[in-house]
């Protein structure tokens, strides 16, 4: 075991400890909102849970880029040994999904939110208030994205 | 394949027949009756107010009916017979069922009185109950909680607060009291917190008691509670026997309630059915107060699709005294929109409809929208078996329902055909619940990794193994979505005979764009990044680069034109030719396209792994149990959160990337006058 490991696993964690936190941030706060609208219109249920859900994927995120890290670092088996370069450039490759996820997460959640308010006053407005949150999580999926690609070409690196 | 052609309809007929008119309309639903229109000296609209509050009384009444009936009998219905649909009814049975109407209306107002009567029944309980609770103390009391005393004596019942032993009280007595020896003190019970006591003495001193119980914090005895029906003062014991048959019988009274309650419960499709009905004629009525009609005369104005109207005309003509004309609508008017596609595009509508449906000279782009948003979806959930599970979900539900509501059966066609395309995605990047084949495999038959994981190849590639083309295909199909997206506004322009427009907003940025792309296809560096194994050549690259000014150029000089002043059109023409970046984030957001893919596979293979690890280090048959259970959950999740990014972020694809370039929306639905009913529809052929 070397020190390039722990990095690796620093980072592994962070991404499934940070991203996972602001998504259950995130939920959180839609799923108050939710169940409030749900209290005065119960039909809503279903499209107020799709609202809801949306700012929890970047915890999924979190988990996958983890995942992928713990595989490619040996942790999961196979032989946990690299260099310290090497844990390093792994953490620095975790650090998007990690903070990007963290953060927009709660924002997401904020228009998570404001969407919810906008089902409960115009419940056919739904396809549009969808988009809202979503936008956001166009940011955590750029995160992922980079961080995806830096995991496989830091493992691809000798 | 297109927005519906309208016509203009117009019907002026006799004011005796608006009535059968109006169901007649209602029962077609294909009219949509104009309800904004001025009135004019001779034409005037008439105040139904009065008749609409009626009919919505009845709705409610009927409502709280059918809510008692399944409080105290509820319906077994399956998880999904909400898709059923309403039941139809041809017109015959229909007017055949309205005869039953008073009587209805009869058993409607019957349960709901005897429900009033159950609650009262039931709010009475409490008090009962509390009556019952402060005369427990005086059970073995044997004489009326009011009574007073002789003629000579005086006597206070009540309790005092504590537990208190006959010492007590007479310790406090002689603090309080003048004359403590003069009183009789007898305990009657004592628990906790209280003590119940009884008080007697010299009808002299009766002041003097009074006055000492009072600073002791006597309560007087619940006297009240201990009256028979007739005002009779009981002993206790005697009060909480005729409490308790009270009680009985109300309770008897309430299972009685009940049970007729529940003799009613084959009457709700009664109740259901006028309940429509009522809901019909408040429907009716509104239209009714917003007509404009004469003393003979009514008028109604109107949109009617094209394709229907030559039988409504005929049909209007055999029924009614009237006169109908169909025209064709103005330039200027408000045309109401609806769309119509073939059973491909069309499942797609909703999802046009929920960002806006075309405006004045738009097209209809369901067809564009239907085949990119399956494909969409299928490269975002990307997984054969999900893709399996969901279409034949969809399929069944489909064949299942066949009465179900039009929206709700668009939205299980769209998943249906989603499924297809995530279903053949799925085998095309070789991913059927992620790898589960190479990890059963390895996990219960010992194949080696390498031999496992080519038990099901890829018809072309696996993302996992090569990220960086699939994220060039992801760019290449957004590419191709932005560009049908300009190819559409384009055909738009020229189908309104704007030909220089779609010239000036479609080709030069075909050029500018397509320009820039082949030239960075050029650069050895671009192409080394994407992973493409071609460089293009001096010729391509020179042309490439021609095309571009031209594009670049044309775009700087027309994008301003509605300005006059020049200097301020190459102004705007040179900021409208900054939007290439536009495109440029455009392309880069169909990234998720790769992102959202491989988030599937990836967890999936999280879970296989998962179960691998502990389905292999058990004996076999418990390997074999806990592998699925894991496998089972662990996919369901996945699915769900996958099924939803997909569908979220198809539809934010198609609603910012490809609307943003051509489409605007903003047109009226067409809200035809139908039977706007939540369980029978009625039809009627013509």
């Amino acid at each position: 075991m070397s020190m390039g490991t722990v990095w690796a696993l620093l980072g592994a964690a962070l991404s499934a400890l940070l991203a996972g936190a602001g998504s259950a941030i995130g939920v959180g706060k839609a799923g108050q909102a939710a169940a409030g609208v749900v209290t005065e219109d119960p039909s809503l249920f279903s499209k107020v849970l799709i609202l809801q859900l949306l700012p929890g994927t970047q915890g999924i995120y979190g988990l996958l880029i983890a995942f992928i890290t713990l595989t490619n670092i040996g942790i999961m088996g196979g032989s946990a040994d690299m260099s310290l370069h090497k844990g390093l450039l792994y953490f620095a490759a975790c650090l998007p999904m990690a903070v990007v996820g963290l953060i927009s997460a709660i924002c997401q959640a904020k228009a998570a939110v404001a969407a919810i308010g906008l089902v409960a006053k115009k419940p056919d407005q739904f396809g549009k208030a969808m988009i809202f949150p979503a936008m956001v999580e166009t940011y955590a999926i750029l995160a992922l994205l980079v961080s995806i690609l830096s995991i496989f070409g830091v493992s691809a690196l000798a | 394949m297109a927005v519906m052609p309208m016509k203009r309809m117009t019907i002026i007929a006799m004011r005796r027949d608006r009535k059968q008119l109006l169901e007649f309309l209602q029962r077609q639903g294909t009219a949509e009756i104009d309800t904004d229109t001025e009135e004019d000296g001779r034409y005037k609209k008439i105040d139904v107010s009065a008749q609409k509050q009626i009919f919505e009384k009845n709705i409610r009444s009927m409502e709280d009916a059918l809510e008692v009936l399944g409080k105290y009998e509820p319906e077994k219905s399956g998880l999904l017979s909400s898709l059923a649909g309403r039941k139809t009814l041809t017109l015959e049975e229909f007017q055949e069922a309205l005869e039953k109407r008073d009587n209805v209306l009869s058993v409607v107002s019957k349960i709901n009185s005897l429900y009033r009567d159950y609650s009262e029944s039931l709010a009475a309980v409490p008090k009962a109950e509390m009556d019952k609770e402060a005369l427990a103390p005086w059970t073995g009391f044997d004489l009326p909680l009011d009574f007073q005393g002789t003629k000579k004596t005086v006597s206070f019942i009540g309790t005092l607060n504590g537990q208190l032993s006959l010492e007590d009280i007479y310790v406090m007595l002689g603090e309080l009291c003048e004359c403590p020896d003069e009183v009789d003190v007898r305990i009657i019970t004592t628990n906790d917190t209280s003590t119940a006591v009884m008080f007697t003495t010299l009808r002299k001193n009766e002041d003097a008691l009074n006055d000492a119980l009072h600073r002791m914090s006597f309560t007087k005895a619940p006297s009240q509670a201990s009256v028979s029906e007739g005002g009779q003062p009981l002993t206790p014991a005697k009060a909480i026997e005729r409490i308790d048959a009270q009680q009985q019988r109300a309770s008897a009274k309430r299972q009685q309630i009940i049970s007729d309650i529940k003799g009613f419960a084959d009457r709700r499709e009664d109740i259901r059915l006028i309940m429509d009905y009522f809901k019909m004629r408040s429907d009716k009525y509104d239209v009714i107060g917003k007509l404009n009609q004469s003393d003979h005369v009514v008028i109604i104005h109107g949109y009617v699709p094209a394709v229907d109207a030559d039988k409504l005309e005929s049909a209007l003509n055999d029924r009614f005294d009237l006169a109908c004309d169909f025209s064709d609508p103005e330039e200027d008017e408000d045309v109401p929109v609806k769309l119509h596609n073939n059973a491909f595009a069309a499942p797609v509508e909703g999802v046009i409809a929920s960002y806006s449906l075309p405006g004045k000279g738009e097209i209809d782009p369901s067809m564009a929208v239907a085949v990119f948003y399956y494909f969409f979806f299928g490269l975002m959930l990307s997984d054969a078996a999900y893709g399996i599970i969901i279409a034949l979900a969809c399929g069944i539900i489909l064949k299942k329902f066949k009465n179900m509501e039009e929206a709700v059966k668009k939205t299980f066609q769209m998943f249906f055909y989603c499924g297809i395309a995530t279903t053949i995605v799925g085998f095309i990047f070789g991913s059927f619940f992620g790898d589960v084949v190479s990890s059963v495999a390895q996990t219960f038959f010992h194949v080696p990794e390498a031999t496992a994981g080519k038990l099901l190849p890829p018809i072309w590639f696996n993302p996992l193994d090569d990220p960086i083309r699939m994220l060039t295909f992801c760019f290449a199909v957004g590419l191709v979505h932005l560009f049908t997206g300009l190819g559409i506004l384009m055909y738009q322009d020229i189908k309104n005979g704007h030909v220089l427009d779609a010239i000036y907003d479609g080709l030069f940025w075909y050029m500018f764009v397509g320009g820039c792309v082949v030239l960075l296809l050029c650069l050895p560096m671009i192409t080394g990044m994407l992973g493409l194994s071609f460089t293009l050549g001096p010729t391509v690259k020179t042309v490439s680069i021609w095309v571009a000014i031209i594009g670049f150029i044309g775009v700087v000089l027309f994008s301003g034109r509605e300005s006059r002043n020049w200097g301020k059109r190459l102004a705007k023409g040179l900021y409208g030719a900054y939007g290439i970046t536009s495109y440029l984030s455009d392309v880069l957001s169909y990234s998720r396209l790769l992102a959202l893919g491989l988030a599937t596979s990836v967890i999936s293979s999280v879970f296989n792994t998962m179960a691998g690890m502990v389905g292999g280090a058990l004996p076999v048959v418990i390997g074999v149990i806990l592998y699925a259970v894991i496998f089972v959950i662990g996919h369901i999740l996945n699915l769900a959160i996958n099924a939803l990014g997909a569908y979220v972020h198809t539809n934010r694809l198609q609603y910012v990337e490809f609307f943003g370039k051509f489409y605007n929306g903003g047109g009226r639905p067409f809200e035809p006058f139908e039977e706007k009913t939540k369980y029978f529809k009625v039809k009627e052929e013509i």
